[in-house]
């Protein structure tokens, strides 16, 4: 089946070839080429398939690489996620240090931004403590909060809440004057909660609520006592 | 009455001045009103001037639990006693507050002991308010 002007050798034999290498390479073997040994029409057909067979071949090798390098990269990420994970797990147990400083009183000092996430398992540890305690009087200490929001300021009326069903009462101190105003601003009612303004006065105001006074006692008879 | 019922039924202590209540069994709605009724009965009926519930044992209270016990204080507190619920456990009062319940009317104590010296207190109180 020759066509005017065009010499080709063996043709059958070469197109099954080009078939073969073709179907190996469809099959994986990267690494097959016709490398036609004839030097007539046909041979640059076969010169252009080597050439495609041999882009592809490329092409598919960086593709791997690019994957390979995706998925490092994705494992890092990965790890470096439950990294992250575990630390805030473990700020979250820090961050609500619920602690008994005197008979009946138990102080949690909140240090930090505070989330309705981080609220919640505040107000739980707090009222947890409370029922282990048994103490009555409860003070929560936002010295350290830089702001609240809307939310906050809600999670903080229903911890207070939460403690007086439990029969104790909670009092709330440290509101900076930065919270003060988003708190007006917000139009949050906080008149149904005990406020004072720093930690000394709200201990000073338990005492008060324990029937307990502190006095101060003269040197030499500190000095007594010491010995 | 049927069985059930009375076989259910929550017992009702007087102690002194006080009646004391404690609930140690998953309350439904019609337990609920039961008691409610009982307790005003047996207040009519001693002339006591305190309530105390012990909640301690509950795990859940849904609103109309919560709704019965803030209407009890109510209640009481027409026929000249005062409530006091005692024993809240952390994960019903969470609830209650989610719910929107937040009893204002109602006296809270953590335990028995210091649900007694509430009532005594109030007790003292009304008797010098009348002096």
């Amino acid at each position: 089946m020759m066509e005017e002007g065009l010499t080709i050798n063996n043709l059958k034999a070469r197109v099954n070839r080009i078939e073969d290498i073709l179907s190996s390479v469809a099959a994986g073997d990267l690494e097959a080429r016709i490398n036609s040994e004839f030097e007539d029409d046909f041979t640059g057909v076969e010169a252009a398939v080597d050439l495609l067979i041999n882009d592809l071949t490329d092409e598919l090798m960086q593709r791997e690489k690019t994957q390979k390098e995706l998925e490092e990269r994705l494992a890092t990420i990965q790890e470096q996620q439950k990294t992250i994970l575990m630390q805030q797990e473990d700020l979250l147990e820090l961050s609500s240090p619920v602690t008994k400083v005197w008979d009946n009183v138990v102080v949690l000092p909140v240090i930090g931004t505070l989330d309705s996430r981080r609220t919640q398992i505040m107000m739980e540890n707090l009222l947890q403590k409370i029922v282990d305690t048994g103490c009555t009087i409860a003070i929560l200490d936002i010295t350290g909060v830089a702001t609240i929001d809307t939310q906050v300021a809600n999670h903080l009326i229903k911890t207070v809440t939460a403690a007086r069903l439990l029969g104790a009462e909670c009092i709330v101190s440290g509101i900076s004057p930065a919270i003060a105003q988003t708190i007006v601003h917000l139009g949050i009612d906080l008149s149904t909660i005990q406020t004072k303004a720093t930690l000394q006065e709200s201990m000073q105001y338990a005492f008060q609520r324990n029937n307990q006074h502190v006095v101060e006692i003269a040197p030499e008879e500190h000095m007594s006592h010491g010995e | 009455m049927n069985d059930v019922i009375t076989e259910r039924r929550i017992p009702i202590i007087k102690i002194g001045n006080y009646l004391i209540v404690s609930i140690q069994v998953d309350m439904h709605d019609r337990l609920a009103i039961e008691l409610q009724a009982q307790i005003l009965e047996e207040l009519s009926k001693t002339g006591a001037k305190g309530v105390l519930i012990d909640i301690s044992v509950l795990e859940m209270v849904d609103s109309f639990i919560g709704r019965m016990l803030s209407g009890m204080a109510s209640m009481a507190a027409i026929m000249d006693a005062s409530v006091v619920i005692v024993g809240m456990q952390p994960a019903v009062a969470i609830t209650l507050v989610e719910l929107g319940l937040e009893m204002p009317n109602v006296e809270t104590a953590l335990n028995m002991e210091k649900g007694i010296e509430m009532l005594e207190k109030n007790l003292k109180q009304r008797n010098a308010n009348k002096a």
